[in-house]
């Protein structure tokens, strides 16, 4: 009871001294404690900012390829390059324009019309076979192949 | 040898209406013919065009002259089609292929649907309803890997001419002539032979609009586009219509050596 009294007494003569200020190092600490607070609060406002600008762009972006229209020309052609490819080219066609769209029709003939259209066949043969006739856009024989 | 064989096939030409027959079937003489067609198999697109759409008529003749100075005359026709993106179709009469005839009886119609969109090509017979699909991949745009070759004469000389550009039936092109010189002995010839090609293009729809070939080993031919028209095609035009009886087909085989 006596210590409280005392304390009590030390108190009010305390006050009685005036307002009292920290020490200056406790004023600086804190200082520096609220600007690194400050610049924390900032960086995580950046963030949510950014991320959502970032999805924003994303869904924006979506949408408008989404309206595109397709790539019409798939890539590689290995498929119609070997078809192309596999056709014996006729002297006839030499001259005639380059084929831009092309048929393949499945035909039977005489060996003598098809060393007509210049496809080596022995001269002997005179059977019948069955053969593919690459025809360009105007329906001319470009090549042809046998069929086995 | 691509020489020898060109020579002889005008004599070859002439004698393939005196060769016959296969068992039921009839080729050359009176009402004969020098091919059977069997059915439409596929077609190749050399480019996919998307964003130019056409329809036309192509009407191809082909003129050649015998040494007596009479005149073999073949005309075939098709209707092609393209819409925006790309997709083609063909439906072609198989009447004649250049000089010869199909026999009577024969599949005289074949439609060839290319879309390069849904990676498919049909080949449709309408006498039969049947067909066939199989999967394709367009080849990039410019690309030259595995066009088929052509034949060309050793020692050719080839002289390019522009023609400048006209507007053929409202379409803008640009024509090139092209001459091929064959000179004299290079394939038995005593004087020098001159191989005339003119083609009229439309870079807008990236088609040959016009042609013209004159060949004097095998003949004339000339080409056009008719009733061109730049309107977005039906696109029932580039579906396999209903009632046709479909199968898939699987691959290409594998090229056949000469015999």
């Amino acid at each position: 009871m006596q210590d409280n009294l005392e304390i009590l007494e030390d108190l009010r003569a305390l006050a009685a001294d005036g307002p009292q200020a920290a020490p200056d190092r406790v004023g600086r600490q804190l200082l520096g404690e609220f600007r690194a607070r400050r610049r924390r609060q900032r960086a995580r406002l950046w963030t949510s900012m950014s991320g959502a600008a970032a999805i924003a762009a994303g869904i924006v972006l979506l949408l408008w390829v989404r309206e595109l229209p397709k790539p019409a020309a798939p890539v590689p052609a290995e498929i119609e390059a070997e078809a192309e490819a596999s056709f014996y080219p006729l002297p006839q066609a030499e001259a005639l324009p380059e084929v831009e769209n092309a048929m393949v029709v499945r035909v039977q003939l005489p060996v003598s019309s098809l060393r007509s259209m210049g496809f080596p066949m022995d001269e002997e043969r005179t059977d019948e076979v069955q053969a593919e006739l690459l025809l360009g856009q105007d329906g001319l024989a470009r090549g042809v192949r046998l069929v086995q | 040898m691509l020489s020898k064989l060109s020579i002889i096939s005008v004599a070859g030409l002439v004698a393939s209406s005196l060769f016959a027959q296969g068992p039921g079937r009839h080729f050359g003489g009176p009402g004969g013919g020098d091919f059977a067609m069997v059915r439409a198999e596929f077609g190749i697109s050399n480019k996919v065009v998307p964003g130019a759409p056409y329809t036309a008529q192509a009407v191809t003749q082909f003129t050649q002259t015998l040494p007596g100075g009479d005149h073999i005359q073949r005309t075939t026709t098709a209707s092609v089609a393209r819409d925006s993106q790309g997709r083609t179709r063909m439906d072609r009469s198989i009447a004649t292929v250049g000089a010869f005839s199909a026999t009577a009886g024969g599949a005289a119609r074949a439609i060839v649907i290319h879309d390069p969109v849904a990676g498919v090509s049909y080949a449709l017979d309408p006498a039969s309803k049947t067909g066939s699909s199989m999967q394709i991949h367009a080849r990039p745009a410019g690309s030259e890997e595995g066009r088929m070759r052509r034949s060309t004469s050793t020692n050719t000389a080839i002289k390019t001419e522009d023609l400048g550009t006209q507007v053929i039936q409202g379409i803008s092109a640009q024509g090139k002539r092209v001459t091929r010189v064959i000179s004299p002995g290079q394939e038995g010839n005593e004087k020098e032979i001159d191989i005339v090609t003119e083609t009229w293009y439309s870079p807008d729809l990236q088609v040959v609009i016009q042609s013209k070939t004159s060949d004097p080993r095998f003949g004339e031919t000339t080409y056009q586009l008719n009733g061109l028209s730049r309107a977005e095609p039906d696109p029932a035009l580039f579906t396999v219509p209903a009632g046709y009886a479909m199968k898939e087909r699987a691959s290409f085989r594998a090229p056949a050596a000469a015999q």
